[in-house]
């Protein structure tokens, strides 16, 4: 039985060992890492972070002809309005026409709580079918129907033959995982069971060799790229760029992509991830139940990360010299348009926080640059990264922070008032720590903006070059505002509230 | 209840009382909830606030108790008797505001009884239950304010003359929160008022501690900081009244008007108003030829808040001339309400009444407009939608599109603009609408 069997996708914490809290340095992790003895630990303070719901949702709002139906409190999915403005640029970038996300909310209230949310959800999803007429309709549910005991299960299934949607379900119980990555497996997990029906086969009166023959050769050929939803319409086209030089046809998946369309995902030579916190639960399925095979390895952020991921592809398809061929050409060119940038990055030095893979894999971009990495928060921790670890270990002139936090900012001021780095990178809604400090600072992802492929290592230099070349927003700000801890904190040590977690500092 | 509703133009109670919270001074807000409940919040703001995300303490460094299944199982009372220790080791605030979310509303947390326990240490700290299911942003606004007016705000100050607390503007559900509490101060100057306003710059908490010695609390909205208006008159002994939020030259009248007579001052609101009234339209005079030229009188639909759909339909109707056609509430509103609010629509002097909804599904106003004007082929004659503005959030640019309007965002969410200090409130609150909306219609000149 295989984790599609059940009603939703276990959590990270139990399936991957996945944690939250740890304080130390690079070497003290990759020390507890290899030995396979990272124990997580809880915050005595903590600060608000996101749940799984947002990541969840950032892929959901994406789909085309999707509604978005959250069975919660009116409040749970107001991030859709940050995430429209993706999902207005993203469509625009992938079909010419602008349109809004398209999320409702049964917004449940005292009277729903006391007597359930069934009844309610049910009327939602017959209105919503009837009024909005869309392919799909996705039920995402928030905190409150997990306490109250809401059999959503029982009503998406008994209410699915009244309705002309395919229904989804996608669980995100904010409560149930400290780890938001499990978005991503409860997001899977609800396509995968739901959407990836092949369409009805139209009867043919002969059988048709060719036409077959057809099929499998452009089938042998075709690579399932798997795309996040921090990754925008320009950082696809670089990876589809690479792909298509190596004479590979791209199907990317899943965000943005139309819910009629995800069969096709059963249908390739390959799959490969571009980010291994956010696949190996579909990867694996897709494996187990469709013999495809699948990479799950580097994040294609940085110059040898991209190579790297290039390389293993092409190696799977027993194109190693062309791969060899690319790699060298797209090396030279970018060698010589980093030229002048190198030289001013020379020896600064940069802290980066954000969800575990792409920090890292930026931070090796960074190094790459020029830069002296003195710092990185990863947002959980799990053993895919800890071969990021090492890579970045390798390269390193010295040992330097790792923080494994859910954010936790208090932490961040701290470290940061003691490190003084020149230079941030930090996720959405993560920068304004190091911005009230006067350190100069840039968004860690955007989907309007290049990070990935050999392309993405050239635009990201670029804007880090702008934001260090004027850092004036951040060091006026930072002259008139205040950051909201006590003086007396920075002089404590930065993990002093983690307990029972690992602290080496 | 509506069965869902659609794209919510607000958050939920906890995400109102959390924002009000960031737009206080020295405040620290300090949640007992899921951990996402401060990111959905921030990433809320940062979509639709006109780029303003959290303040001095907000965004992802709230301090959160996020509770997880130990606690919802055991009770989450013990983590948040350390969260509040630590908070206030850490965390440097002059007041600490408490509020819960659904999780640990649904559990029972009795945080009242662990919040006294400190405040009986000499801390200033609040309690409010704000747990999502209870109502909107709007509503948390409310009960946050009720709370702090009953736990924080002296008791029993002796009133100072002229002294009046303005309420019923939430801000981040209003991305001109700041510019419009700052433009209700200075028309309330003009009566020789101190209005405390709470939340701009130039506000501190020693003069929310001091609300009790207000006169009067004004409110400046048909629905939002009633119930926060009538704690401070049970707790405080405060007469409130409430008027439309006063946008342009007629709204601002009315509002001087009332609260001179509220106060009995001894005072020419006439002569002020007449003043104000000529500085206004001076502004106006060079306006004249263009304004006729480029034909800029339109038909109008608003979808707002009550807040904007009452203000700006009457400001379009009493000041500037235009004709309100469609006004769609997208609030949720018991009949009661949209009795008493249809009628602030229903009392005008130009006898224009446009067609009023309350339909919390905003993609709606297309069909309530086709109503109106009925498609009628390719008839010469045909009474079409022309020319025409739509007013309402970002998500009302779908609509305009459809129509053919140029469009402005006010009402929450305002994805497409940058707000700071702007501001619709006052005489001058009008003339910088008139510019925004005259702006958009020649955006293509």
């Amino acid at each position: 039985m295989g984790y599609l069997d059940y009603k939703e996708a276990p959590k990270r914490e139990s399936r991957l060992k996945a944690c939250i809290a740890y304080g130390g340095t690079l070497c003290g992790l990759a020390k507890k890492a290899g030995c396979g003895c990272m124990d997580d630990g809880e915050r005595s303070f903590s600060q608000g972070s996101i749940c799984l719901m947002l990541p969840g949702l950032a892929m959901i709002n994406s789909l085309p002809d999707n509604v978005t139906l959250l069975h919660g409190a009116v409040g749970c999915g107001v991030c859709s309005h940050s995430q429209n403005a993706n999902v207005r640029s993203g469509g625009f970038a992938r079909t010419g026409s602008v349109k809004d996300a398209l999320w409702l909310s049964t917004a449940l209230n005292e009277a729903d709580v006391i007597s359930g949310g069934e009844a309610k959800l049910r009327r939602a999803i017959i209105k919503a079918d009837r009024l909005y007429r869309s392919r799909t309709i996705t039920v995402v549910t928030g905190c409150v129907p997990g306490i109250i005991g809401d059999d959503v299960e029982s009503v998406v299934r008994e209410i699915q033959p009244e309705i002309a949607a395919r229904l989804i379900l996608v669980h995100c119980e904010g409560f149930k995982t400290k780890i938001w990555a499990t978005a991503y497996d409860a997001v899977y997990h609800g396509l995968g069971r739901s959407v990836l029906d092949d369409p009805p086969e139209r009867p043919s009166l002969i059988e048709n060799e060719q036409e077959q023959i057809r099929l499998d050769y452009l089938r042998g050929r075709t690579v399932n790229l798997f795309n996040v939803s921090s990754m925008g319409r320009g950082d696809e086209l670089e990876l589809t760029r690479l792909l298509n030089s190596l004479d590979l046809d791209v199907n990317i998946f899943p965000v943005f992509t139309k819910p009629e369309e995800m069969y096709k995902v059963k249908y390739a030579a390959l799959s490969i991830s571009t980010c291994p916190t956010h696949d190996d639960y579909f990867l694996k399925y897709l494996k187990e139940e469709h013999a495809i095979p699948y990479i799950i390895k580097h994040m294609p952020i940085g110059i040898e990360n991209t190579n790297a991921w290039l390389r293993d592809v092409a190696k799977f398809f027993g194109k190693e010299d062309v791969g060899e061929r690319i790699i060298q050409n797209e090396q030279r060119q970018l060698e010589l348009a980093l030229t002048e940038y190198r030289a001013f990055f020379k020896g600064k030095t940069v802290f980066v926080s954000a969800g575990e893979f792409r920090a890292l894999a930026t931070a090796y971009l960074l190094h790459e640059l020029g830069f002296d990495i003195v710092g990185i928060r990863s947002f959980h921790h799990d053993e895919f990264a800890n071969v990021e670890y090492e890579k970045l270990q390798s390269v390193s002139e010295h040992d330097f922070t790792v923080n494994i936090a859910n954010v936790q900012s208090y932490e961040e001021a701290n470290l940061l008032r003691k490190l003084k780095p020149d230079l941030f990178l930090g996720h959405w809604n993560g920068n304004s720590t190091p911005s009230k400090m006067g350190i100069a600072t840039h968004v860690i992802y955007n989907t309007g903006i290049n990070y990935i492929g050999y392309k993405g290592a050239y635009d990201l230099a670029r804007r880090l070059y702008k934001q260090l070349k004027n850092p004036a927003f951040n060091k006026n700000i930072s002259k008139y505002t205040k950051l909201p801890y006590r003086e007396s904190w920075y002089g404590e040590n930065p993990f002093k509230y983690i307990k029972g977690g690992e602290v080496d500092a | 209840m509506p069965d869902y509703i659609e794209r919510p133009r607000y958050f939920c109670s906890l995400g109102g009382a959390l924002s009000t919270l960031e737009a206080l001074p020295d405040t620290i807000p300090i949640l007992h909830c899921a951990s996402g409940c401060a990111g959905s919040i921030a990433w809320g703001q940062n979509g639709g606030s006109g780029l303003q995300v959290g303040g001095y303490c907000g965004g992802l460094t709230v301090p959160s108790s996020n509770v997880g299944e130990r606690d919802i199982v055991f009770g989450g009372t013990d983590r948040l008797y350390e969260q509040i220790k630590n908070t206030i080791e850490i965390m440097d605030g002059g007041l600490y505001v408490v509020i819960t979310g659904c999780v640990t509303e649904i559990i029972g947390d009795d945080v009242r009884a662990c919040v006294s326990e400190y405040r009986s240490q000499g801390v200033n700290i609040v309690s409010a239950a704000t747990g999502g299911f209870k109502g909107n942003s709007y509503y948390g606004y409310d009960i946050v304010m009720s709370e702090i007016f009953r736990q924080y705000v002296k008791k029993g100050a002796e009133k100072k003359k002229n002294r009046v607390n303005i309420l019923g503007v939430v801000p981040y559900m209003d991305s001109f929160w700041r510019g419009n509490l700052e433009g209700i101060k200075s028309l309330l100057a003009l009566l020789g008022l101190e209005a405390n306003t709470f939340f701009t710059a130039e506000d501190s908490l020693e003069d929310l501690q001091n609300a009790g010695s207000a006169e009067l609390t004004v409110v400046v909205s048909d629905l939002y900081g009633i119930e926060a208006a009538q704690t401070l008159r049970q707790e405080h002994d405060i007469p409130y009244i409430t008027a439309t939020l006063p946008v342009g030259p007629s709204a601002s009248a009315a509002l001087l008007r009332s609260v001179a007579r509220a106060l009995s001052l001894d005072i020419d609101v006439e002569a002020i108003i007449e003043e104000q009234s000529r500085r206004y339209y001076k502004y106006l005079e060079p306006l004249i030829d263009c304004y006729n030229d480029l034909d800029l009188q339109k038909y109008a639909v608003i979808v707002a808040d009550v807040n904007y759909a009452v203000s700006i339909t009457r400001f379009l109707q009493d000041d500037l001339g235009w004709i309100p056609e469609l006004v769609q509430f997208t609030d949720v509103l018991d009949e009661q309400r949209r009795t008493a609010i249809t009628e602030k629509l229903a009392d005008q002097n130009q006898g224009i009444i446009p067609k009023i909804v309350f339909d919390t599904n905003a993609s709606e106003a297309v069909r309530y407009l086709n109503e109106l004007y009925p498609k009628q082929g390719d008839d010469l004659y045909a009474k079409s939608f022309t020319p025409a503005f739509v007013i309402g959030s970002s998500l009302e640019r779908d609509l305009a599109q459809k129509i053919g309007a140029p469009h402005l965002s006010v009402s929450y969410p305002v994805a497409n603009r940058a707000v700071l200090n702007r501001g619709y409130t006052g005489f001058d609150g009008g003339l910088t609408l008139t510019e925004d909306l005259l702006s958009a219609a020649v955006a293509g000149r």
